[in-house]
C-alpha cells in the first residue's frame, strides 16, 4: 500500500471532520424533531382553547404540564434506543427558564393575555435562533426566525385574532419545523 | 502505525466510520440515513459496511418495524479505537518534519 502524501492526509482529515459534523447535526435534528411536533400540537390546543374561551386560562398551565411530561417521555424513549440522551440537561433547562421567567415577570409584569401569549413564543424563537447560530444548525435557526416573525406579525397586524393566529401559524410553524428536521 | 489500516483506508469506509463516530457512544443509525450522510449508493454502502463488520469495527442489527425491514449500524469500541488510530496516523504524516 503506497504511503499517503501530506496533502492526501490533510484531505482525509478534512473529509472525516466534515462527515462528523454533518452526522452530529443530523443526529441533533432527529432528537429535536419529536419535541417540536409535540409542542406544536400543545400550542395549537392552548392558543385555540384560549381564543374560543378566554376564561379557561388554566388550560395554558395544564397543557404546558402535559407538554413537559411528554418531552420527558420522549427523552426516555430516545434513551431507550441506547443513546446518551441527558434528560437532566432538559430538566435543568426547564428549571432555569422557569426561574428566569418568574424573575422577569416580577420585575416587568405583563398586563394583558396577548403580551403573555407573545412573550413565550418570542423566548422560544430566541433560543432556537441561538441554538442555530452556536450549533451551526441552519434548520433550527430558520425555525426560530420564522417563529419570531410569525409572533410579531400576529401581535401587531392581527391583534383581534392573535390567539387564533398563534394557534395555527405558531403551532403549525413548530410542527413544520419538526417535519423539516426529521427529513435530514 | 506504519501502514494505514486497510479496513478504513478507503474514502467511503472512512466516511462511514466518521459518521458513526459522531453519534453518542452506542447509538445506532439506520441504513437509509447513513446512505444520505455518506452519499453512497445502496449496494456500495452495503458492501463497505460488510467489510467493516468483517473487520470487527461495526455491529449490524436487522429487525422489522411493522412489516418494514430495518438495518441499523453501530460503531463498537474496537472501531472507535481504530478510527482514532487512523486519525493519529494521518496527523503523523502531516506533522512529519519534511511534510508539505
Amino acid at each position: 500500500m503506497p504511503p499517503l502524501s501530506p496533502n492526501e492526509a490533510a484531505d482525509a482529515l478534512r473529509d472525516i471532520s466534515k462527515t462528523e459534523l454533518r452526522s452530529a447535526k443530523a443526529y441533533g435534528y432527529r432528537m429535536t424533531s419529536p419535541h417540536l411536533f409535540l409542542w406544536g400540537a400543545i400550542w395549537l390546543a392552548e392558543y385555540a382553547g384560549f381564543y374560543f374561551d378566554p376564561h379557561k386560562s388554566w388550560l395554558f398551565s395544564a397543557l404546558s404540564l402535559v407538554g413537559l411530561v411528554g418531552s420527558f417521555i420522549i427523552g426516555w424513549w430516545m434513551k431507550g434506543s441506547r443513546g446518551t440522551y441527558t434528560s437532566w440537561r432538559y430538566f435543568a433547562t426547564v428549571v432555569l427558564a422557569f426561574l428566569f421567567v418568574t424573575a422577569l415577570f416580577a420585575i416587568i409584569p405583563p398586563t394583558t393575555a396577548k403580551q403573555m401569549g407573545a412573550f413565550f413564543p418570542l423566548l422560544v424563537a430566541l433560543l432556537y435562533c441561538l441554538m442555530g447560530i452556536w450549533g451551526n444548525a441552519l434548520r433550527m435557526g430558520v425555525t426560530g426566525l420564522a417563529l419570531g416573525t410569525i409572533t410579531l406579525v400576529g401581535y401587531f397586524y392581527f391583534p383581534a385574532t392573535f390567539m387564533l393566529w398563534m394557534a395555527i401559524a405558531g403551532g403549525g410553524a413548530l410542527m413544520l419545523g419538526g417535519l423539516w428536521m426529521r427529513s435530514v | 502505525m506504519d501502514q494505514p489500516d486497510p479496513a478504513i483506508h478507503q474514502t467511503v469506509r472512512l466516511k462511514i466510520m466518521a459518521a458513526l463516530k459522531a453519534l453518542p457512544q452506542g447509538e445506532a443509525i439506520e441504513f437509509v440515513r447513513l446512505k444520505a450522510l455518506v452519499g453512497a449508493t445502496e449496494g456500495n454502502l452495503g458492501a463497505h459496511i460488510g467489510n467493516l463488520e468483517s473487520a470487527g469495527y461495526v455491529d449490524v442489527e436487522k429487525d422489522f418495524v411493522g412489516k418494514r425491514p430495518r438495518t441499523r449500524i453501530r460503531l463498537n469500541k474496537k472501531g472507535r479505537r481504530a478510527l482514532e488510530d487512523y486519525v493519529a496516523y494521518l496527523r503523523d504524516i502531516i506533522d512529519m518534519p519534511n511534510a508539505g
